[in-house]
C-alpha cells in the first residue's frame, strides 16, 4: 500500500477498526514513515483524551421538577383521552397549549357533569335551575361542536408542530403568543361554564374561542405550506 | 471485531446479583407507574445521560437541560417498551441519542436560515460557559466542532458507538462517519494546539 492509501486507514488503525490483513502493512508503513508516525501518535492523543472526559456531570437541581410536571401533565391528558407532547422547549408551547385545553377540559367536563348530577341530587335551585330544561340540549348541541373543534384543532395543531419548522422563529414567536392568549380565554370560559353549566353567554364565549384556534392554527398550516 | 462499547462496557451495570435486582424491581415499579421509583432511575442515570446531552448541544447548558428533560419524559412513557434485554443504562442511552437526533433534525430546519452549521463561535462560547470544569480545553474543542463531526466524534470517541451504529442512527452511511470522525480529529488537533 502507498502512504497516500494509508494516510486514509489511520483514524482507523488509531481506533482498532482495521481487519488484522489491513492493519499489518499499515504498521509496517508507519516504522518507516515519519510523517504517519507523527499523525497516529497526535490521532492516539486525542482518543486518549476523549476517552478521559468527564462521564457524568450532575444536572441542575430544577431538571427533575420539570420532568415530573411532564410526567403529570401526560396523566391528566391520558386521563382526558388525549396524549401530551413534551418534545422541543420551541415547540412544546404551541403543544402545551393543547395539552392544557385537554387537560381544563377534561376536568371541567367533569366538573360540569359532577355539578349537575349534584344539582339534580340536592334539589339545589340554582341560576342554572331556570334553564334546567334547556341544559342537557344546549349542553348536547355544544358538546358535539366542541368535540368537532377539539378533534380539527388537535389534527392541525399537529401538523403545525411537523411544518414549524418553515416558518420564521419570530412568526412562531407570535403564533405562540396568539395561542396563548387564545388558550386563556378558552380556560376562562371553560371555568366559567363549569360554575354556570346553563349561561349561554358563556357558550358562545367558548365556541368563539375555539373558532379563533381552529382558525389561527389552519393560517398557520396554510403558511407552512406558503398558500 | 469489536463489539458495542455502548452495550457492553462504557455503560456500567449493576455489579452484583442483588443490585441487579434491586436495579430490576425498581424499573418494575416506574413501569407500573410509580414515579418515586422512576425518580430513583433518574437520579441514578441522570449524570450520565447529562453528560452526553451537554457534549450533543454544544455545552449549552439550557439545550442540554432540555434534552435531558426530554429523554426522561420520553424514557416514562416508554417504559413498557423496555424488556430487560439490555441494561436500563444503555436502553436510555439510547433514546438520549435519538431524542437528540430527532430535535436536531426540527432544530436544523428551524435554524438553517440564521445559523450556518459551520458557525462554530456561538456553539463555541456556549461551551465555555456550560460549568464543566474538567477538560476545559477539550470540551470548548468539542463544541466549536461542526455539527455532523461534533455528533460523530461524541458518539464514537466518547461513547464508543460503532461506525455502523452511528451511520444508523444517523441515517448516512459508514463512510460518512469514518469522513466526519476523520475531520473532527483533525480539527481538534488544530484547536487543540493553537
Amino acid at each position: 500500500m502507498t502512504h497516500e492509501v494509508i494516510k486514509h486507514l489511520l483514524d482507523d488503525y488509531v481506533t482498532g477498526d482495521l481487519t488484522d490483513e489491513a492493519r499489518a502493512p499499515v504498521a509496517d508503513h508507519i516504522a518507516v514513515c515519519e510523517l504517519c508516525r507523527s499523525e497516529v501518535a497526535s490521532l492516539q492523543a486525542i482518543v486518549a483524551q476523549a476517552k478521559e472526559l468527564p462521564r457524568s456531570v450532575e444536572p441542575p437541581p430544577e431538571a427533575w421538577s420539570g420532568i415530573r410536571a411532564a410526567i403529570a401533565r401526560d396523566e391528566t391528558a391520558i386521563r382526558a383521552d388525549k396524549p401530551a407532547v413534551i418534545g422541543n422547549r420551541r415547540t412544546a408551547y404551541l403543544v402545551a397549549a393543547s395539552v392544557v385545553l385537554a387537560a381544563v377540559l377534561s376536568s371541567t367536563g367533569t366538573a360540569w357533569y359532577l355539578n349537575a348530577r349534584n344539582g339534580e341530587a340536592n334539589g339545589e335551585v340554582t341560576s342554572a335551575a331556570t334553564a334546567r330544561s334547556e341544559t342537557p340540549a344546549t349542553l348536547a348541541a355544544f358538546a358535539v361542536e366542541e368535540n368537532n373543534y377539539l378533534r380539527t384543532a388537535s389534527r392541525l395543531q399537529d401538523l403545525l408542530d411537523q411544518q414549524e419548522g418553515a416558518l420564521a422563529p419570530e412568526t412562531v414567536a407570535q403564533l405562540r403568543a396568539s395561542l396563548h392568549a387564545i388558550d386563556d380565554a378558552i380556560i376562562e370560559a371553560r371555568n366559567a361554564l363549569a360554575r354556570d353549566p346553563a349561561n349561554k353567554l358563556l357558550v358562545e364565549m367558548l365556541s368563539s374561542s375555539y373558532r379563533q384556534k381552529v382558525d389561527l392554527l389552519r393560517r398557520s398550516t396554510e403558511l407552512t405550506r406558503g398558500t | 471485531m469489536k463489539t458495542s462499547a455502548v452495550v457492553s462496557d462504557t455503560i456500567e451495570s449493576p455489579s452484583t446479583i442483588e443490585d441487579r435486582a434491586a436495579a430490576l424491581e425498581c424499573i418494575r415499579r416506574a413501569q407500573s407507574g410509580d414515579v418515586d421509583a422512576f425518580e430513583q432511575l433518574y437520579r441514578e442515570h441522570s449524570p450520565r445521560i447529562y453528560a452526553l446531552c451537554l457534549r450533543l448541544k454544544a455545552g449549552d447548558r439550557p439545550d442540554a437541560t432540555e434534552l435531558l428533560q426530554d429523554v426522561f419524559v420520553k424514557a416514562w412513557r416508554r417504559l413498557d417498551t423496555f424488556r430487560g434485554d439490555c441494561a436500563f443504562a444503555s436502553w436510555l442511552h439510547r433514546l438520549a441519542v435519538n431524542t437528540m437526533l430527532e430535535s436536531a433534525r426540527a432544530e436544523g430546519r428551524r435554524t438553517a436560515r440564521v445559523l450556518p452549521m459551520e458557525d462554530t463561535s456561538r456553539l463555541a462560547g456556549a461551551a465555555r460557559s456550560s460549568g464543566i470544569e474538567l477538560k476545559m480545553d477539550m470540551e470548548t474543542a468539542i463544541a466549536s466542532l461542526p455539527k455532523g463531526a461534533r455528533l460523530a466524534f461524541v458518539l464514537h470517541d466518547v461513547e464508543g458507538y460503532q461506525h455502523q451504529e452511528i451511520a444508523e442512527q444517523l441515517s448516512v452511511t459508514v463512510g460518512t462517519v469514518k469522513a466526519q470522525l476523520h475531520r473532527a480529529r483533525r480539527l481538534l488537533r488544530e484547536r487543540l494546539e493553537s
